[in-house]
């Protein structure tokens, strides 16, 4: 689904990432986990296309297609779809509203019949539960007033509205009490299918206890150091990000 | 009429079309003989001027006009009606380029006492209400636009309420400009006198028909006696070619609470100089804005908000969307008296420029003379932010649908703060027809 081939990019002239390989196949779960600053972030903003960003070297090509010449808009309508480790805030639409156009879009592109606000009411009801969120959220400004953990979770209902192929979630975890965790993991794991695919960006091992990724990576100063099975990440939890850092370093110097 | 001078001067030309002065009762007559007096040979102000420096009447002055009302047969459209907002459903005036229409026009459903008639017929009346105070409060130094409509103007709308009456729904005065081939000129006169502890909202709205020159230059007076409240929505949506030149002035006694929006859509040139005079203690005055230009259109916003009593607030939200080589302009003088100590005044500027080619000015202007007062003025110019367009993008929604989201949730707070439920609609689908008729669509991001 998802192939990232040698990918360098620079921001403000700075290079953040630097020689990225990945693989991510329709069905599975990539973990990325890394110290603060290593690009993480910048590396599920590029797929998601954001115009800071410049690619200098290497492809992204997703279904077959080169991403470099879509804009943001046609990816997600292409079926990717981003959660934000800081969702921002849109004044002057309601949720709802941003959801049904969203959709639509996403509909349309599929060549299906646009849903009716009533036709939306019944289908996101649905989604509502599933991340067991109130009703009470549609009617306010996206993100508007939300708390952390809020914001998250309506990042995770948007994602089962609008059912992306290729699901980029940026820090989910963060920011979400004990409750949310679980409830919006499961939600994660009803979404996810053999269909699509899942890169889950995290800190903790804590959410891969409900979400088992089939592969975890290791993101150091733009570069994916290490990559494993879900074990990897309970030793990152013992040992720390040093742990790789030091290990590459040893290997490096035995070459 | 040969006369080659006049014929080269704008303002003598506007008042010699009229032919020879309106009589009435002394005080207007007066009042016309000394406004006429004023511009007689005088010129238009030009960008040398402090107040109009980025501001040019230099193509205004090379057009001609004739009055309105000399057009026999308007070409009038039968959708009219559907001008009408429905909270005004019983109690609006129309005007047709100028001139009132009683078969447009619906007076039900008022509280006893209350006029709202056309302004030409109350002072042929005689009306002592309207005598008293037309013209008072409308006065600009060194302005030639209030003269020019004092000296010209017959139509208009007069409102008076009478003590402790509320009137709950707005009171519409729908001014229709029709798409003519002749160049026409109107002078639109209003005043409003609120007596004591009463309670009005009024809705000016000005709506150009088609894509025709003609020069509209309303003056508005208002006066609210102590205890009283008013809401003064104004839309201007005049054609796209027309000129439009108003002045506002309101007049507010003790512990009463006027507040304006003043929108601004149409016209290839607005200018709108508003005044607020907070007479006595305990008053609030409101004068925000909400103002979009696209293609070259210019739309400058003068406002002064004066305080002269104690213990008194205002409060200035002024938005401006410009796309395109649109340019905005906005001067806001505060001026804080002696006597006006613990005032307590607001103004902001926000302008957001949708386009790398169109300009906004922003001017605040504060004179201050009490020492215990807290002022806080701003003005900012920015782009859409690019976070909340990529977080849009990342939904799957195109270009235009982010720009025509993000802009109006810059407009939105002014637009909130309308308390007329239709007219929040209709500036909804003016944000959208604004931000769909953009020259270019530009790459935001
Ligand atoms: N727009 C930008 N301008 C300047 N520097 C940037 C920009 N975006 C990212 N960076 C820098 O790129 C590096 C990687 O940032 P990124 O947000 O991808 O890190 P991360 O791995 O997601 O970190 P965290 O775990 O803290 O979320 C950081 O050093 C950051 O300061
Ligand atoms: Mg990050």
């Amino acid at each position: 689904m998802l192939t990232i081939k040698n990918l360098h990019a620079t921001v403000e002239g700075e290079e953040i990432l630097k020689g990225i390989n990945l693989e991510i196949k329709a069905g599975e779960i990539h973990a990325i986990m890394g110290p603060n600053g290593s690009g993480k972030s910048t590396l599920a903003k590029i797929i998601a296309g954001h115009p800071s960003y410049e690619v200098t070297r290497g492809e992204i090509i997703y279904e077959g297609e080169d991403l470099a010449e879509m804009d943001p808009d046609e990816r997600a309508r292409k079926g990717v779809f981003m959660a934000f480790q800081y969702p921002v805030e849109i004044p002057g639409v309601s949720n709802s509203m941003l959801m049904r156009e969203s959709y639509n879009e996403i509909r349309k592109e599929q060549g299906l019949d646009p849903l009716d606000p009533l036709e939306f009411e019944d289908y996101i009801t649905e989604k509502l539960n599933l991340v067991e969120m109130d009703a009470k959220f549609l009617e306010r400004n996206v993100n508007a007033g939300f708390s952390g953990g809020e914001k998250k979770r309506n990042e995770i209902l948007q994602m089962a509205v609008l059912n992306p192929r290729l699901s980029l979630l940026d820090e989910t975890d963060s920011g979400l009490d004990i409750d949310a965790l679980r409830i919006v993991s499961e939600g994660i794991n009803k979404l996810s299918g053999k269909e699509n695919a899942v890169m889950l960006v995290t800190h903790y091992q804590r959410i891969l206890n409900y979400i088992t990724p089939d592969y975890v990576h290791v993101l150091v100063n733009g570069q994916i150091q290490k990559s494993g099975g879900k074990e990897l990440a309970i030793k990152l939890e013992e040992h720390g990000y040093e742990w790789v850092t030091a290990k590459t370093e040893v290997n490096g110097e035995a070459k | 009429m040969t006369d080659i001078t006049k014929e080269t001067n704008f303002l003598d030309r506007m008042i010699d079309s009229h032919g020879p002065m309106q009589t009435g009762y002394d005080r207007v007559t007066e009042l016309r003989r000394k406004a006429a007096d004023d511009i007689t040979g005088r010129d238009l102000p030009t960008t040398r001027h402090e107040e109009w420096k980025y501001c040019s009447l230099k193509k205004l002055s090379r057009e001609s006009f004739i009055p309105a009302a000399e057009i026999a047969q308007p070409d009038l459209p039968d959708n009219i009606a559907d001008y009408i907002y429905p909270e005004a459903e019983h109690h609006h005036l129309t005007f047709i380029n100028g001139v009132y229409s009683e078969k447009w026009s619906k007076t039900d459903k008022l509280p006893q006492g209350v006029i709202v008639a056309n302004l030409a017929d109350v002072l042929d009346e005689g009306n002592p209400v309207a005598l008293e105070h037309i013209g008072q409060y409308a006065r600009w130094e060194d302005d030639p636009f209030v003269p020019l409509n004092t000296s010209v103007f017959r139509d208009g709308a007069f409102i008076h309420v009478p003590a402790s009456v509320k009137i709950e729904d707005p009171i519409q005065l729908l001014f229709i400009n029709t798409d003519e081939k002749e160049q026409y000129f109107m002078t639109p006169r209003c005043l409003v006198v609120g007596e004591r502890s009463s309670e009005i909202t009024v809705v000016e709205d000005h709506v150009g028909f088609g894509d025709n020159v003609y020069f509209n230059a309303p003056v508005s007076e208002i006066k609210l006696a102590e205890n009283s409240h008013m809401t003064h929505v104004k839309l201007q949506r005049d054609s796209r070619k027309a000129y439009h030149i108003s002045r506002l002035a309101a007049d507010i006694s003790r512990d009463s609470n006027y507040k304006s929006y003043a929108v601004q859509l149409g016209s290839q040139l607005s200018r709108s100089d508003v005044k607020a005079v907070l007479t006595d203690e305990n008053t609030h005055a409101t004068l925000d804005g909400l103002v979009m230009v696209n293609g070259d259109q210019l739309s400058d916003t003068h406002s002064i908000m004066d305080h002269t009593m104690p213990n008194c607030t205002s409060h200035q939200l002024h938005k401006c969307i410009i796309d395109d080589e649109g340019t905005s302009v906005f001067n806001g003088k505060i001026f804080v008296r002696q006597d006006a100590q613990k005032t307590d005044a607001f103004q902001e500027n926000r302008n957001l420029q949708l386009s790398d080619s169109g300009t906004a000015y922003a001017k605040p202007q504060l004179e201050i003379f009490a020492d215990d007062v807290s002022c806080s003025h701003g003005a900012t110019i920015g782009q859409l932010d690019p976070d909340q367009v990529f977080y849009l993008k990342t939904r799957g929604l195109h270009e235009s649908q982010t720009r025509e989201i993000l802009t109006y949730g810059f407009a939105l707070d002014v637009i909130e703060s309308i308390p007329v439920a239709s007219i929040q609609e209709r500036l909804s689908k003016e944000v959208e027809k604004f931000t769909k008729a953009s020259n270019s669509i530009k790459q935001l991001v």
